[in-house]
């Protein structure tokens, strides 16, 4: 994800997303029904709404004091005997975890989901410092396998279908070619990373909530990767930015009732591990990552990103991100949330995010710390626009019809002249240079506009 | 400058200003007379198994039943100790060895008590003292895990009070035992969406899992 | 009272019909109507495409021209938020400026309307009014159900109001989002019509004129019977 001129942008990954129109309708599909399922766990919960503002307004108390919760939380986990690391960027975080693993002769790690690391780009980061990493929950280590990031930040491989998912299994796994039952290739991948967990002397986590008073954190999975890793391994680090602290333990009340129903529609994850002291004879470590979180805590009308607690239910609800895949976001964390939270990594590399959107407002409303992330993409136009991060053609373009719209003469002039161009020279706009028309018919132009109707038949 | 003060320093400067946490959360759905059909419904819904029994007897009849097949079998509960030895194969692969958490990995069976059961979501409580060893719960095939019917709570936020009560009362104790360092949530038994959103039980942990709510009032006779 | 009728720029050149008919129905439940002639357009193209900027003369321009009104009134649900939430000098505006449907419901408090439609008709809640505006409620909120359009609609004589599978996904429009993001903006015009299509929809209405242009246009170059009439249209419709 390097910052070439030439990178694709959303628009033109969505298009070629769009080419297989079934396959999309089945992205479409699955996801959707995801969103359904978050629809039917949240109407099970009849304080749901007081939940979401409650858990908006805990974390609105964490962005106002984080620097005191941060300390708070180092002292805690410290006085728990863990080893706590801060690390000001990626590179940083990177070094850090390979530093660890070196002071411990450790080659081979086991990793369970961290969206940080992604971000980081922790796993080649430790390849090219010859440490193997295996990703161990299920629909990661199907896209470690495939050689490609995950497209969604809690179901990394939903754009992959159980034939292709067999397929990879038979090529990596020696399962039995065009065997795409979900059982038996669970199964198969059990057998595969249960032998990787006994044998990695070093287990890597995220982290879903770490706790200020208490100085504990907590991981939350369904298939239990997170602590078959860290309970068998001599050494646990657990990656973390720093905005995912809340408080107090008791606020994990919340927080718990709204992740996974926002996110599955689960009522909660199998497995909500809280880890407050490394096992007899292990070594725990917790890595503070800002990489850019400090200074977005600085932007005003965007720092209530940092309120996300990574549900994805913004992804599930998007109907954009349902048809164009979280690959079409070129960035670690996709869909609305990613689009709000990219730019400020590198605007840039991200400047297209924001635009992927027609700002109908269903992610704020799903959201369950209430960030309002429709508002936030209207306003990271504004600031791409004014970054100078427009095209050229579009900002002349935009003042033209700045002009036009300020002049009334102008604009009936224009009006006049378009339609007459529309109903005498349809090959103006009926062409393949109209995007419009590439697909749809345009609108049959009026003999005459409303206004001249007004003043023939009403002045 | 550190990372860390450079880090604290700029966090502290960007802050927003004061924003008062909210009240605490009280649930409404506090006081439902009899939890345990929730619990039960809920549990089943997500794949695990539910059985009101009368006491231990009972839990080590429905065991032998359920799984027939299971050679090693573990346990933290002193009343079923005999029952897990019985079954299990060879006398030596009995009792964990301490310190090693890889030797487990052979358990087909656990059978630990955890403290409390959530109505809403059907989880229970379980610390590390429970457990024997920490990786227990998720490296034995299968799980069962014993409750008392009457220590089911509502919500999540009735959970937390209970566990800050259930460490007060560690820490006032005569003898107070190692304070827990680690302590889980297990809803059902391990699973995974991850293929084309199919349900698959047993991913990396237990593929089963079986709650007893023990209810000493109950006659062995029309039990579930 | 006096209203002042605000007719998006793409209504005035593409739709007058609507603008007609928002119009007609205004002064059939007795408002005095005017409609300043120099009005150009909100600036929500421009503001959508960052270039808020750039709005300050279209906003002025606006201002001059409805400042007097007792309210404005506007079949747009997107052009109305955008002058409410947007358009920053417009202080005294934001209070009295109402989307059709709102209007009706909110301050004339209509509760019959002759009017006949007789057609099954599938209802597209656009985004900025009902989000926005809180024209209906949004399936995204744990809340009790209510649609001021729908409302409106069942006082038509003999309209038969469809389901949909997905009540309240948007469109695709979402202003240049319709033309640079092409491939995506026209799948989802395609889904919305094969929704309304599924639950044999003969018209699909809505208070958006841009919805349901791009949702005509994909109707059209699929050849289908299925038409869009804008809301303002149907609750104008005369009894046979």
């Amino acid at each position: 994800m390097s910052s070439s001129p030439n990178h694709k942008d959303h628009a033109a990954l969505a298009a070629q997303f769009n080419k297989d129109e079934a396959r999309v309708d089945w992205h479409d599909q699955t996801l959707w029904f995801v969103r359904a399922k978050r629809d039917r766990a949240a109407a099970q919960v009849p304080d749901w709404e007081t939940l979401r503002d409650t858990a908006s307004r805990i974390k609105d108390n964490v962005l106002s004091n984080l620097s005191e919760y941060l300390r708070q939380f180092e002292a805690a986990a410290t006085r728990n005997g863990i080893i706590v690391h801060w690390a000001a960027d990626a590179q940083e975080h990177n070094d850090i975890v390979l530093s660890i693993l070196r002071d411990h002769s450790v080659d081979r790690m086991v990793k369970s989901k961290s969206m940080l690391t992604e971000e980081c780009h922790l796993n080649e980061f430790l390849k090219d410092n010859g440490v193997e990493v295996v990703d161990t929950d299920l629909g990661e280590r199907v896209v470690q396998l495939a050689g490609e990031p995950p497209s969604h930040i809690v179901l990394p491989c939903i754009h992959w279908k159980k034939e292709e998912i067999g397929q990879l299994f038979h090529k990596h796994l020696g399962t039995p070619e065009g065997n795409a039952d979900p059982q038996f290739l669970t199964h198969a991948a059990r057998l595969h990373l249960r032998e990787k967990f006994l044998t990695r002397r070093a287990a890597l986590t995220g982290v879903n909530f770490a706790v200020a008073e208490t100085g504990e954190f907590v991981v939350c999975t369904n298939e239990g990767n997170a602590d078959m890793g860290a309970h068998l391994a001599d050494v646990h680090i657990a990656c973390m930015g720093i905005e995912k602290l809340i408080p107090q333990r008791r606020h994990l009340g919340v927080f718990l009732r709204l992740l996974t129903r926002s996110a599955t529609g689960q009522p909660i994850t199998t497995y909500s591990s809280h880890f407050k002291r490394p096992r007899r004879g292990q070594e725990m470590h917790i890595v503070l990552v800002d990489n850019g979180r400090s200074t977005h805590l600085g932007r005003k009308d965007f720092r209530n990103s940092l309120k996300c607690i990574r549900c994805a239910a913004c992804f599930n609800t998007c109907p954009v991100y349902r048809r164009s895949g979280g690959h079409s976001y070129h960035t670690a964390v996709a869909g609305p949330i990613g689009s709000i939270l990219s730019p400020n990594l590198d605007m840039k590399q991200y400047s297209d995010l924001p635009f992927a959107s027609t700002l109908c407002g269903s992610c704020s409303n799903v959201c369950p710390v209430k960030i309002d992330i429709h508002e936030q993409l209207y306003k990271w136009r504004q600031v791409i626009v004014q970054e100078g991060n427009a095209a050229a053609s579009k900002t002349a373009a935009m003042k033209t019809m700045s002009w036009v719209l300020s002049n009334p003469g102008v604009y009936h002039t224009a009006g006049k002249t378009g339609r007459w161009f529309m109903l005498n020279v349809p090959f103006a706009v009926k062409n393949k240079w109209n995007s419009w028309y590439l697909q749809r018919e345009l609108p049959e132009p009026p003999k005459q506009s409303f206004g001249q109707w007004y003043k023939k038949n009403r002045k | 400058m550190s990372s860390r003060d450079k880090i604290l320093a700029t966090v502290k400067n960007n802050q927003p200003g004061p924003r008062d946490l909210p009240p605490d959360y009280n649930s409404p759905a506090a006081n439902a007379p009899d939890l345990t059909p929730q619990f039960i419904n809920i549990l089943e819904a997500i794949g695990g198994a539910a059985f009101l029994v009368s006491g231990y007897d009972r839990i080590a009849t429905i065991l032998h039943e359920q799984f027939p097949d299971a050679r090693r079998i573990l346990t933290s509960c002193p009343q079923l100790t005999a029952f897990a030895a019985g079954r299990t194969a060879a006398a030596a692969l009995s009792a964990a060895e301490p310190g090693n958490p890889h030797s487990l990995e052979t358990v087909d069976l656990a059978i630990l008590p955890a403290h409390f059961g959530v109505a809403e979501n059907g989880a229970c409580w379980i610390t590390e003292s429970q457990m024997i060893e920490r990786v227990l719960p998720f490296i034995t095939q299968n799980l069962a895990l014993i409750i008392p019917r009457n220590a089911i709570v509502a919500t999540m936020h009735q959970a937390y009070d209970r566990i800050a009560a259930l460490e007060a009362a560690a820490n006032t104790s005569a003898a107070p035992p190692q304070a827990e360092g680690f302590a889980t949530f297990i809803a059902g038994p391990s699973k995974t969406a991850d293929i084309e959103q199919s349900l698959v039980l047993g991913a990396h942990g237990p593929r089963s899992l079986t709650v007893f709510l023990v209810d000493e009032h109950l006659s062995d006779a029309g039990f579930f | 009272m006096r209203v002042g009728l605000f007719i998006p720029c793409y209504v005035d050149q593409f739709y007058p019909q609507v603008g007609i008919a928002t119009l007609e129905l205004l002064e059939k439940v007795g408002c005095t109507v005017v409609y300043p002639p120099d009005q150009t357009c909100c600036g929500q193209p421009m503001a959508n495409s960052g270039f808020e900027h750039l709005t300050g003369q279209c906003t002025k321009l606006f201002i001059k021209n409805f400042n007097e009104f007792d309210y404005i009134v506007s079949p747009s649900g997107s052009c109305v938020l955008h002058i409410k939430e947007h358009s920053h000098e417009t202080a005294g505006i934001h209070n009295k400026i109402y989307e059709l449907v709102e209007f009706l419901t909110d301050i004339l408090k209509i509760d019959r309307l002759d009017a006949s439609f007789p057609y099954r008709v599938g209802l597209h809640q656009s985004c900025h009014g009902q989000r926005g505006l809180h024209l209906a409620q949004m399936s995204e909120l744990m809340a009790p159900p209510f649609s001021k359009p729908a409302r409106l609609l069942n006082m038509v004589q003999k309209i038969q109001l469809i389901d949909l599978d997905r009540k309240d996904e948007c469109c695709g429009f979402g202003g240049t989002f319709c033309v640079a993001e092409e491939a995506v903006s026209v799948k989802m015009g395609k889904d919305r019509v094969a929704d309304h299509a599924k639950h044999g929809a003969e018209v699909i209405t809505g208070s958006d004129m841009s919805c349901l242009m791009h949702l005509e246009g994909i109707l059209q170059r699929q050849k289908s019977p299925v038409k869009v009439k804008h809301i303002a249209e149907i609750l104008n419709s005369t009894i046979e």
